[in-house]
């Protein structure tokens, strides 16, 4: 169900366009907003870097907040930056063993169905309704966030025997061996399927969702948690950015003055949080996330 | 499959070395090339305006960054099939037809419009 009010908003801007494939609600391409999308890509991704999650959500609510986007243009151009991030990330951290590859593959099962059917969801949502979903979202994340500031993450030390699909991997820091062994699968499961089903309708990664649980009950290390999910989000955000692209809400200069930003930032992002101490960190990601929740609420309203 | 490092005791655990390198290589190579075809065409767009060649550059770069996830679940298909574990090779062949279901929506609403 397309509401009028969504209808009425998107035929002007659709009008301004002339070119072959893309069509609907897609923003018009001017130098400046290029230039823009680019630095913004560039802020969110060493943003989303230094604090360790996706640029993804900051990049969404800048582009409908600011340039005043509809929120599925927004969401499908922060779609491809976050397979782009996935693919590069994932390619640059191959042989460290961070990256549990079947734990991986097995949730991807869940994450791709969720973000499949977020996908063709999103298609018939009202742009209020997904603004609204946004700010409960990032709303609740910092809430978390907040909650766990002084909780030191877990790291299941020892685990003699991994089971199948377990993992162990050398930490830099203590210089030590970490085995773990994966509990509450179903769990796990769950919270790939809603964590893929936010991103597609929102356009974000969804690691914000399935690092926490992994971390917190499913035995999962940190830094094994965030490395999967960053390998998981390609597989996740391409279900739901093909259906965006398909229905032509994805602009491509846009998109990839938004790609070349956020690849830029994040370069720069990775170097930064490394430095930062983990509790200032996580302050900064609630404050964060509680100001886009207030601005994307005050969006929604009528 | 070859184990991570030396384990200090106890069982190692499955890891398929060749595997994660392909997968590796097939990512950094997506993501390469795509990178390249959008920052041409993003330059050529900005700098000659709205062209056939500089729409079908990002056209082809956005086409091969989403394909890339989509080559990377495929080839895990194969290499798993290539050391028989059937269970990873059926996990994974249902995240393709997951991902062939989008591509199948996303065809349908294209004529829709």
């Amino acid at each position: 169900m397309v509401g009028e009010e969504r209808t009425a908003r998107k035929r002007p801007v659709a009008a301004s366009l002339n070119a072959g494939c893309y069509r609907g609600d897609v923003p018009p391409v001017t130098p400046l907003a290029t230039g823009i999308v680019l630095l913004a890509g560039a802020v969110a991704g060493g943003l989303g870097a230094t604090l360790g999650i996706g640029g993804g959500i900051f990049l969404v609510p800048f582009l409908t907040v600011v340039m005043g986007w509809p929120i599925g243009a927004a969401a499908a151009i922060s779609l491809t930056t976050v397979i782009a991030t996935s693919s590069a990330v994932s390619a640059g951290r191959t042989g460290s063993h961070q990256i549990n590859y079947r734990l991986g593959m097995v949730l991807e099962v869940a994450t791709a169905a969720g973000s499949l059917l977020g996908g063709i969801t999103a298609q018939y949502l009202q742009a209020h309704t997904l603004e609204r979903l946004f700010s409960a979202v990032t709303l609740t994340v910092g809430a978390a966030t907040l909650s766990r500031l002084n909780t030191r993450n877990v790291v299941t030390g020892d685990q003699p025997d991994p089971g199948a699909l377990g993992g162990r991997y050398a930490e830099a820091e203590s210089g030590g061996v970490v085995s773990y062994r994966v509990k509450r699968l179903p769990l796990a499961l769950a919270a790939s399927f809603v964590a893929g089903n936010l991103s597609s309708l929102l356009g974000i990664g969804g690691g914000v969702i399935k690092v926490p649980v992994l971390n917190a009950w499913c035995g999962v290390p940190l830094r094994a948690a965030a490395s999967t999910s960053a390998f998981m989000i390609g597989v996740t955000a391409a279900a739901g950015a093909i259906i965006y692209f398909g229905n032509g809400q994805l602009s491509p200069p846009l998109a990839a003055a938004a790609i070349l930003g956020v690849q830029a930032g994040s370069s720069i992002g990775i170097r930064a949080g490394a430095t930062a101490s983990a509790r200032s960190l996580k302050l900064l990601l609630a404050i964060v996330l509680f100001a886009v929740s207030a601005v994307m609420f005050y969006r929604s309203l009528p | 499959m070859t184990p991570a490092t030396p384990a200090p005791a106890g069982r190692p655990p499955v890891v398929d070395t060749r595997i994660e390198e392909r997968l590796g290589l097939l990512l950094r190579f997506g993501v390469v090339v795509s990178t390249v075809c959008l920052a041409a065409g993003l330059l050529l767009y900005l700098y000659l305006g709205d062209g056939w060649f500089a729409n079908s550059l990002l056209t082809t770069g956005l086409i091969l960054l989403l394909a890339t996830p989509v080559a990377r679940v495929a080839m895990s298909v194969l290499e798993y099939a290539r050391v028989r574990d059937w269970r990873f090779v059926v996990l994974t062949a249902i995240v393709l037809l997951e991902l062939c279901a989008g591509i199948i929506a996303a065809l349908v609403f294209h004529r829709r419009l």
